[in-house]
């Protein structure tokens, strides 16, 4: 366990979900609890903040970025997903789809190319749109979908549900052509369905297709260890699985593929309990791990692949009974963006 | 009754072994009034169910939706109670103090009444003494719940064991509760005619409230026995058994409904795993559900039997669960303004009572601890908690908590 010093810490007031570099490098966009998208101008070495941008409810659970335009995308709990400009002060809005998913949209996804969007949520249904939110395709689950991605081929949609069941789903052609057990990822506990899935990523060129989540072992409070388990795509077999810590460390809340041919994963478990973890899915052990950043939400990597930022959260954020602050308010939690820097290599 | 006619009439008091009079006693078991009491324990969020604040500070990620009452709305997660709330009376504007699972399920249970010394009975056992089991001579409370099962007598506190409760372990009755197979029931009679002589003979050297108990539990349990088809589920509808959701909360309400048809005075039924300081809103979100679906049917089965018009039915927890939300997406205990639910004999129908602040973090109307609803409650099944008392050895100990009183407006 490494002591890890950010290059500076900016501040958001709200607890965050989600957070991704623009790929420009220019902005770093995050989803919050209040139902905001929080922006910052990134300098070398700080955070510089933007105006928020309003008009979701609920939670904000996912920002994406266009990789080649600058839209950015964003996606809230009540079923909300956008399309605007970021770079600006008053950014404009392109398009919003009030009820693209009915409820909980958990997550976005585009196409390498830029060509698709994917969407999951807790009304059981992937969607596929175009840049422009035209709807493209849809598959009607049976499950709550917690996790998609793209596959680098930009043809398959990868979604994963509660149950740690994965499919491959071929859009175009409206067919799964693969699944994938990762039901490891769930327990039920007394009459608690624990879903353990939160992110779905690929590796190496493609070939592996990583879920990131935890291993449940008890309900209620939740105590379960950070996991991830990295398939072969082409077969559907399980070839890696990596845990980390125990049961008070909870989930891998987020991941990112280093272009040097690692993960940066960061988790959250019991309140204060958060770490990040930087190893290689064919490892047992992670090469590096940091513990100074209380229950962590969302780890993005910067395209120039040197610096990365974590929204972690404050410290003391849980406690029974109406707890005041000293002019007698009942404070929020919040949410602190840590920058960082890799070392250079040796 | 008043505290004086208590004094006056001691003598039949003691006779009755805790009541103030006979004749209130026998009026009261007249009154084939019962109660069905829905515990989730660990704590439901009130968010994300009762007393949903979307789009706010604490609000959490679900929408709001609503009810069959104009301008109520509950929780997403609720889809099924939305459509039952001209039903329900909703009381929003707890505010209770302990913050501990383990003396809060406690204080809770009894009541809170104010410390003499005595362990005051659990809601069910109070209901078991001053209602009594009712013309159908099955045990008086009976608790459903998952794990082990048996009886508990300490949930009767001063009492005495008597009235403690008969927990059904998974729903199921109690080991060697059913006559065995291989027993005739002339062999059965015969064997308890010796038990009742050997009890006899055991009971003469015996403290009376202990060998009484035994026997009282003996013979209601008894009764239970004749009626095994209660627990059998197999017999049911599948329509009648997927309604209600195969979990365990979806099951024991159904056998609640069964035990309830059958005149069994309190049933309680207990579901754990509430407890939700992590992934608070995943959690919910499966909770959350299963208890609409099976509560839900519940309430519509005693509706269309016209049941729900003398059956008192309450769900609630200890606390409800913190506005904030903490590092590890969890909320934590909060009995500082929190809701329950209850429906049938005695309150009032599509009614809120009380309100919280915008961010839920305050009671905005007059709060209410756990002894006005004991008042409540009690009231509703026609008991006098505010006149009446209990007899404890020579002690008189109020009902119900001596400070407060019945919530009004949650009174039909």
């Amino acid at each position: 366990m490494k002591p890890l010093k950010p290059l500076s810490v900016a501040a958001c007031d709200r607890q965050i979900t989600c957070a991704r570099f623009s790929p420009d490098g220019s902005v770093l966009a995050a989803g919050a609890i209040d139902g905001t998208v929080r922006r910052w101008r990134v300098g070398e070495k700080q955070l510089d903040p933007l105006p928020h941008l309003q008009g979701h409810h609920g939670w904000v659970c996912a920002v994406a970025f266009h990789p080649k335009e600058p839209r950015l995308f964003s996606a809230d709990t009540w079923g909300q997903l956008r399309c605007q400009s970021f770079a600006d002060d008053a950014p404009q809005t392109a398009w919003q789809l009030d009820t693209a998913h009915d409820g909980w949209l958990r997550q976005i996804a585009i196409s390498p190319d830029g060509a698709r969007l994917a969407t999951c949520g807790r009304d059981q249904a992937v969607r596929v749109w175009t840049p422009e939110g035209k709807p493209v395709a849809e598959h009607r689950h049976t499950d709550d979908v917690f996790a998609v991605t793209v596959a680098p081929d930009g043809q398959h949609v990868i979604f994963g549900d509660r149950h740690g069941h994965l499919h491959a789903w071929d859009f175009a052609a409206k067919r799964i052509v693969r699944m994938f057990d990762a039901t490891v990822l769930f327990k039920i506990d007394r009459i608690q369905d624990i879903g353990g899935l939160r992110a779905l990523a690929f590796f190496g060129e493609g070939k592996l297709l990583l879920a990131a989540g935890t291993t449940p072992d008890k309900g209620a409070t939740i105590q379960s260890t950070p996991t991830l388990l990295a398939f072969d795509f082409a077969s559907g077999a399980l070839r890696h699985t990596f845990r980390h810590g125990g049961v008070k460390d909870g989930f891998i809340e987020d991941l990112a593929v280093h272009p040097a041919g690692h993960l940066m994963a960061v988790t959250s478990g019991n309140p204060g309990e958060g770490r990040l973890l930087q190893f290689r899915p064919q490892e047992k052990e992670a090469f590096d791990s940091a513990t100074q950043l209380p229950n962590c939400h969302a780890i993005a990597l910067h395209p120039d692949a040197r610096r990365f930022a974590i929204a972690s959260t404050n410290r003391d954020s849980a406690g029974n009974g109406r707890r005041t602050d000293k002019e007698g308010a009942y404070p929020a939690n919040s949410s602190p963006v840590s920058l960082f820097e890799l070392p250079a290599p040796a | 009754m008043s505290r004086r006619h208590f004094l006056g009439a001691s003598a039949g008091a003691l006779a009755l072994g805790g009541l103030l009079s006979r004749a209130a006693a026998e009026e009261m078991r007249k009154r084939e009034k019962q109660v069905l009491f829905v515990w989730l324990d660990g704590g439901i969020s009130q968010l994300e169910s009762w007393d949903p604040k979307p789009n706010t500070t604490f609000g959490g990620p679900f929408r709001s939706i609503p009810t069959s009452v104009p301008g109520v709305h509950f929780s997403e997660l609720m889809p099924r109670l939305a459509k039952q709330m001209h039903r329900l009376c909703v009381v929003r504007s707890l505010s209770t103090k302990d913050n501990a699972h383990s003396s809060g399920v406690e204080r809770i249970q009894r009541g809170d009444p104010k410390t003499r010394g005595v362990p005051y009975p659990y809601f069910g056992s109070a209901v078991a003494k001053l209602m009594g089991a009712g013309a159908s001579q099955l045990p008086p409370y009976v608790w459903i719940k998952p794990g082990s099962g048996g009886f508990k007598p300490e949930e009767a506190g001063f009492l005495g064991p008597k009235y403690g409760a008969l927990a059904f372990g998974d729903g199921q009755p109690p080991e060697n509760l059913l006559r065995h197979p291989s027993l005739t029931a002339e062999e059965d009679d015969e064997r308890n005619e010796l038990r009742a002589r050997l009890n006899a003979r055991f009971a003469a050297h015996r403290a009376p409230a202990f060998t009484e108990a035994n026997s009282y539990v003996f013979d209601t349990a008894r009764e239970l026995m004749k009626r095994a088809e209660i627990f059998d589920t197999t017999k049911l509808p599948a329509a009648d058994v997927e309604r209600y959701g195969r979990h365990d909360l979806g099951q024991h309400l159904l056998i609640a409904r069964r035990m309830l048809e059958a005149g069994v005075r309190f049933v309680k039924v207990t579901s754990y795993g509430w407890d939700t300081h992590g992934d608070n809103f995943n959690g919910h979100a499966s909770l959350v559900p299963k208890f609409d679906q099976a509560f839900s049917a519940i309430l519509e089965d005693l509706a269309a039997t016209g049941q729900l018009d003398h059956t008192l039915v309450i769900a609630m927890s200890e606390f409800g669960r913190t506005p904030r939300v903490n590092g590890h997406a969890g909320r934590d205990h909060f009995p500082e303004a929190w809701s329950l639910a209850m429906a049938g004999c005695g309150v009032r129908k599509g009614v809120v009572v009380g309100e919280t602040n915008e961010q839920g973090t305050w009671v905005k109307s007059d709060g209410y601890d756990i002894g006005s609803l004991f008042h409540t409650w009690f009231a509703a099944l026609g008991i006098d908690s505010v006149g009446d008392e209990y007899e404890n050895n020579g002690q008189p100990l109020p009902i119900a908590h001596e400070e407060m009183n019945p919530i009004k407006e949650a009174l039909a």
